[in-house]
């Protein structure tokens, strides 16, 4: 089964004042296992699609489905549960609670979701590795670099074991030094484990490193280049 | 050697959340907890001030005039006729020695009467009292400001009080005349010399009395062996109702009657300061849950993209609601046991030492019958009650901001935007504005 499919969406803010058509008809599929970038200029819509795909905003058309279930389906609150259980997220910033240590942003995700301390331990310290922040692991956000907080960013995401990850723009706010090892972080897991990553960009350098690469422009599709091997 | 920090429970989790945010904005938060203390501290020294002096007037009153309990004839109390005597009184008081739990009894005559010296006159109460039981039952003896209490041994002494002496402009060992009516209405007069002047803090209550012996007033108004009013005094207070049972029964064509009924005002004003005790911590609720408002309100907005952060990733609403609600309940958590330590400790110290509230006069608060020391006394009750007030108010300060960030978008959040539905509240704030800007211009 296709781990994600839109049919049709549309987005259009604002429609009793001046309407915004932000989408308008977007049809995609998103395989498991994927390491795909959203491309476009600033205001293509990308951020749009990532939020309906990623059940925090509803289309105002169209359809969409994580393995086989229509979101559309889903109460405000039922929603909530299946982002918790089922997406990663990495946004541009504020990605961490500025109060919590790394190990605690990592692990508190774990503990909304009931996981046992000792699992819950284990996957934090493993996660905090996988990322390179285990010497971080007991400072807070602000005692971090941007680069630094990203990555944390990344393991929490993943320490849901959600079936896939949605990054906006996830290193707008990097350097390249920065940037370049965020990346070699996410398509490490998305090699090893398989993590299905979809993320949106216009930084030429980050759509260099995606195995496919759909592009948007004004909230259509006008190209999907896939170029991964398998 | 590395340690995880995770090793909680999510209720823990949520309030670690809710401390740590308490000191992200250091200055906002010491703001709420020091208003919470000063309100807590002002309360309970308030309520205590207020306390002292009631019970001051009270003590002062059982001890000079009013004792625990009292037994005159029915209609003595609403006609003070020397003919509403209680025969052999001296048997009575016997008899209400014996029973346990009483302290000290006395009986005395009491008649309106006339004094005078060369250069004035003035109605007074004259009231006739054993020396070796009244001392024991009334304060009196210790209020002396010059010469003695009176004594069995030489006929006709009186004692005045320094107000009255200088109203008639006698001196200790001056001769004064009491006029009175005897029982068969015939006008009656004795001489007495003035043996000692007294205080007791009640000038009203001073200037109506003056105290001669009881044998002395019964000769002249030809009552012997009997009296006007019994005295009584208790060990326990909380006994009070139950010796005043047994009393009553034992004599039954007797007035018996408790401080409380001799004098209403005493049991009102002890109802009265309960009153204002809460109407106290009202208006100090009512100031600190919009402080409270205030300030969590600040907190949620400053907050929004975290807010927005959280709900994305799977924070359900009731969640990030008690994250508020805990946060605000944990700042009062810190300031009120400091306001309540702080007022404890001032209310106790004072209550040890006094407060002269009012120096800066010597009349003070005596002409009410009050002492001017004040020795503040806290009941237990008021700081269960500033508990209970302060979490409720918390709990209610908390509860708007609290809404209104599970009202946020998290879409909108995340970006940092402060827009949520429109609820009620904001409904009411813009009709309320325009109707202010309506008026206004
Ligand atoms: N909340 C909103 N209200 C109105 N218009 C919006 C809103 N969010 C986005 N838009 C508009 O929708 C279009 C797409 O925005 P967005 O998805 O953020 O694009 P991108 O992420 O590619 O920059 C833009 O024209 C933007 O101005
Ligand atoms: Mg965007």
């Amino acid at each position: 089964m296709d781990l994600i499919v839109t049919k049709g969406i549309t987005k259009i803010y604002n429609p009793n004042k001046i309407p915004v058509h932000a989408l308008q008809g977007i049809d995609l599929t998103i395989k498991k296992g994927e390491f795909t970038a959203i491309v476009g200029p600033s205001g293509s819509g990308k951020t749009t699609l990532l939020n309906i795909i990623g059940g925090l905003d509803r289309q105002t058309e169209g359809t969409v489905w994580i393995e086989g279930t229509d979101l559309t389906n889903l109460s405000d609150n039922k929603l909530i549960d299946f982002r918790k259980n089922k997406i990663g997220f990495v946004f541009q910033s504020y990605n961490l609670i500025p109060v919590f240590t790394a190990a605690e942003n990592v692990g508190f995700i774990m503990l909304l979701q009931k996981r046992s301390k000792n699992e819950i331990d284990t996957r934090v310290l493993n996660l905090l590795k996988s990322v390179g922040i285990v010497e971080q692991m007991n400072k807070r956000p602000n005692q971090m670099s941007g680069g630094q907080q990203q990555r944390v960013a990344v393991a929490r995401a993943l320490a849901s074991k959600p079936k896939f990850v949605l990054a906006d723009e996830p290193t707008a706010n990097l350097d390249s030094k920065s940037t370049t090892d965020l990346l070699d972080i996410m398509e490490n897991l998305n090699k090893k484990e398989d993590m299905t990553f979809i993320f949106s960009t216009h930084d030429q350098r980050v759509i260099d490193r995606a195995h496919r690469v759909i592009t948007i422009e004004d909230g259509k599709v006008v190209s999907d280049v896939n170029s991964s091997i398998n | 050697m590395r340690q995880c920090a995770i090793n909680e429970n999510i209720m823990g989790m949520i309030i670690k959340i809710a401390w740590r945010n308490i000191w992200r904005n250091i200055m906002r938060s010491l703001v709420v907890i020091g208003a919470i203390i000063i309100g807590i501290w002002s309360i309970i020294f308030l309520v205590g001030m207020v306390n002292g002096m009631i019970e001051s007037y009270i003590n002062n009153a059982i001890k000079n005039e009013v004792s625990h309990i009292k037994i005159h004839h029915p209609d003595f109390i609403n006609d003070k006729e020397s003919k509403y005597f209680i025969s052999d009184i001296t048997a009575i008081k016997n008899e209400v020695d014996s029973i346990t739990g009483v302290k000290a009894v006395s009986y005395k005559t009491i008649t309106n009467a006339m004094i005078s010296s060369s250069h004035a006159g003035r109605g007074i109460m004259a009231i006739g009292v054993v020396p070796k039981y009244e001392t024991n039952v009334s304060g009196v003896s210790q209020k002396m400001i010059a010469g003695k209490y009176l004594t069995d041994t030489k006929k006709n002494q009186i004692l005045i009080s320094k107000r009255t002496a200088k109203k008639l402009k006698v001196k200790l060992r001056s001769k004064v005349v009491l006029t009175f009516q005897n029982l068969d209405n015939e006008i009656t007069m004795g001489a007495f010399r003035v043996v000692g002047m007294f205080e007791t803090g009640n000038n009203i209550y001073d200037e109506s009395i003056v105290f001669v012996c009881q044998k002395d007033l019964n000769t002249l108004l030809d009552i012997n062996g009997n009296g006007h009013e019994v005295a009584i005094l208790i060990d326990d207070l909380s006994e009070l109702d139950s010796i005043q049972a047994k009393i009553s029964k034992m004599y039954p064509d007797l007035l018996v009657r408790n401080y409380k009924e001799v004098q209403p005002e005493l049991a009102l004003f002890q109802s009265q300061i309960k009153m204002a005790g809460i109407i106290y911590m009202v208006i100090f609720m009512l100031a600190l849950v919009f402080g409270i408002i205030n300030t969590m309100m600040m907190a949620v907005l400053e907050r929004v993209r975290e807010l927005g952060m959280l709900m994305s990733v799977g924070m359900n609403k009731m969640k990030i609601f008690m994250m508020i609600v805990v946060e605000t309940i944990l700042l009062a958590m810190v300031a009120a046991p400091v306001g309540l330590i702080l007022g404890y400790m001032t209310t106790s110290y004072f209550n040890k030492n006094g407060i002269n509230l009012f120096f800066y006069s010597e009349e003070g608060m005596k002409q009410f019958g009050f002492d001017n020391f004040i020795y503040p006394n806290v009941p237990t009750d008021t700081y269960w009650q500033l508990v209970v007030a302060v979490s409720l108010t918390a709990l209610l300060g908390s509860l708007y901001p609290a809404w209104k960030a599970i009202r946020l978008r998290p879409v909108e959040a995340i970006r940092g935007s402060f827009e949520t539905r429109d609820g009620l509240m904001v409904w009411l704030f813009k009709f309320l504005r325009n109707k202010i800007r309506s008026i206004w211009t």
